[in-house]
């Protein structure tokens, strides 16, 4: 990205801009962290030794990786299912044209973004030390964040929706809960639907991870792992982990896909 | 018009699905044994523990956060500016329009998909054991995570570029890196200052929980100060964290209404 001169001169300012600032940051920012070569070189040598661990991949834990698989993915699916619940009704609640007690609105709103500038992994971390370690305290950690993010896309979409069916439930004398249950809903149903797929995937690849700080799931057992230096049994763990990512894209892809080829209907 | 067949099967579908969803709650809450009663009585401990062992946050060494702060935004530098230069390299590798040939750009997707779906905190973890604890394994893992991200996210801007000006290169018999240079390169600057800009700000997120494998930053702090069972000062971290990241969300929001 070095030094490409373009006659355009809007774009040569942005990019002398723009480079210009990484360059400055970078330097002072690089040997602020006084970073080891040694260390570094201790670390090159031990790459093919470990990686040489990885590569004799065994089975012999595959039943327990998978029972870690199941939890991780229960684990994920209950959070979605819950903050589902939970956040559709906050969403009606916070949501411009819908909002009953617009004060109400504006703190579930202030809320919501404190709760979601906190990393879900501290969120995770902050229930494990309070109830314990296990899958409930992965559960209800995560329903924080998850909330979170579903009622501020779904508060978007109702927003998006229009006034439309809004005034004409009004128009014919339809309360709150008309306006939610006969309204809206009906209407949005495809796009909350999409939106739950996509959170799911998201869900899972953190619960994948959040084992690591002891919320359960095959997090656990790639942290032990590598913890013991077990490298047979990782590369399977990760592996597992991998594919099973890679599907649930594919599969999200596939639903939200069809999702809005009906929509276009 | 549907018929009352239709209707009918519509039902009888909808009801399968219906039945296929509670079992699968069921299943989940017998699998992980799930007891609702404890649930509803943990949440209460939750806020409990919030609000009692956790606030308010002990402001009185604050000055000790600055060094761990000042690690985390350098690592956040120094992993981005990396990454976007890996990032770039494979990103053009990988565009249709740009890469070199399309066995390439299979391949490295393929590559960059490992790359990006095995989690960040089992790379940081892996890397601690071959690096040791410290700042090393972080933006090592930083880089590694950033330049698949950046790699697929580029190469994705590269290839909604419009058409129109490559091929009116290509009829003036431009080679491939003028092509680059003239066509490719202006219509790509503001996607690559966005996602370079999103990157850091992930990054910085990232960095605040890479401390919890070992691998330094602000979250070392947070693992830390919460092993001591020192809550109201790992509360203090926190809050420095939200600070932070609602700053640089801040900053990063402002350069790019400027540049682009």
């Amino acid at each position: 990205m070095k030094k490409i001169r373009i006659g355009h001169k809007s774009t040569q300012r942005q990019q002398r801009w723009f480079v210009g600032l990484m360059v400055i940051l970078f330097f002072p920012c690089f040997f602020y962290l006084k970073l080891d070569l040694n260390q570094f070189k201790d670390g090159l040598h031990q790459i093919p030794h470990i990686a040489n661990m990885m590569m004799q991949m065994s089975f012999d834990q595959f039943p327990d990786l998978m029972d870690g698989l199941l939890t991780s993915l229960i684990i994920a699916f209950l959070t979605v299912v819950i903050s589902v619940v939970i956040s559709f009704f906050l969403a009606f609640v916070i949501a411009t044209n819908t909002a009953p007690v617009p004060l109400l609105a504006k703190i579930i709103r202030a809320i919501i973004v404190i709760i979601r500038t906190i990393p879900v992994t501290i969120w995770v971390l902050l229930a494990v030390a309070s109830i314990g370690f296990g899958s409930m305290a992965g559960v209800l950690g995560l329903i924080f964040p998850t909330v979170a993010f579903l009622t501020r896309v779904f508060s978007d979409q109702i927003d998006e929706a229009g006034k439309d069916i809004i005034e004409a439930v009004k128009a014919v004398g339809g309360g709150w809960w008309n306006l939610v249950f006969n309204g809206v809903t009906p209407q949005l149903m495809t796009a909350f639907l999409a939106s739950i797929a996509f959170n799911f995937e998201i869900t899972v690849a953190e619960t994948v991870i959040l084992g690591i700080v002891g919320a359960g799931g095959i997090g656990v057992l790639l942290q032990e792992y590598i913890s013991f230096y077990d490298f047979k049994p990782l590369t399977l763990g990760i592996l597992i982990v991998f594919i099973t990512l890679f599907l649930l894209e594919m599969t999200t892809n596939l639903i939200r896909l069809r999702l809005s080829g009906r929509g276009h209907k | 018009m549907q018929t009352a067949a239709a209707v009918k099967q519509k039902k009888l579908k909808r009801n399968v699905s219906y039945a296929l969803f509670a079992a699968a709650v069921v299943f989940s809450l017998w699998y992980i044994q799930f007891s609702f009663s404890e649930f509803i009585s943990g949440i209460p401990i939750f806020l409990h523990f919030l609000f009692t062992d956790f606030l308010p946050p002990k402001a009185s060494d604050l000055p000790s956060y600055l060094q761990p702060v000042l690690d985390t935004l350098a690592y956040g530098v120094v992993a981005t500016v990396l990454a976007s230069i890996i990032g770039l390299l494979f990103g053009f590798l990988m565009a249709r329009q740009t890469t070199p040939h399309p066995a390439i750009r299979t391949v490295l997707r393929g590559f960059i998909s490992l790359l990006r779906n095995i989690p960040f905190l089992v790379w940081a973890s892996i890397l601690v054991v071959i690096f040791g604890v410290g700042s090393m394994p972080g933006i090592f893992s930083l880089i590694l995570f950033g330049s698949g991200f950046l790699a697929r996210v580029y190469a994705e801007a590269i290839e909604e570029i419009d058409s129109h000006a490559t091929e009116a290169l290509d009829a003036m018999g431009a080679g491939y890196l003028q092509k680059i240079k003239h066509a490719v390169i202006p219509a790509f600057i503001p996607g690559f200052i966005s996602w370079t800009l999103f990157m850091f700000e992930l990054s910085i997120r990232a960095s605040s929980i890479l401390g919890l494998v070992g691998a330094g930053g602000i979250g070392s702090q947070i693992k830390l100060t919460m092993d001591l069972f020192q809550y109201n000062r790992t509360s203090t971290v926190i809050c420095i964290l939200i600070v932070m990241i609602l700053v640089i969300e801040f900053m990063t929001k402002r350069i790019r209404e400027r540049l682009i």
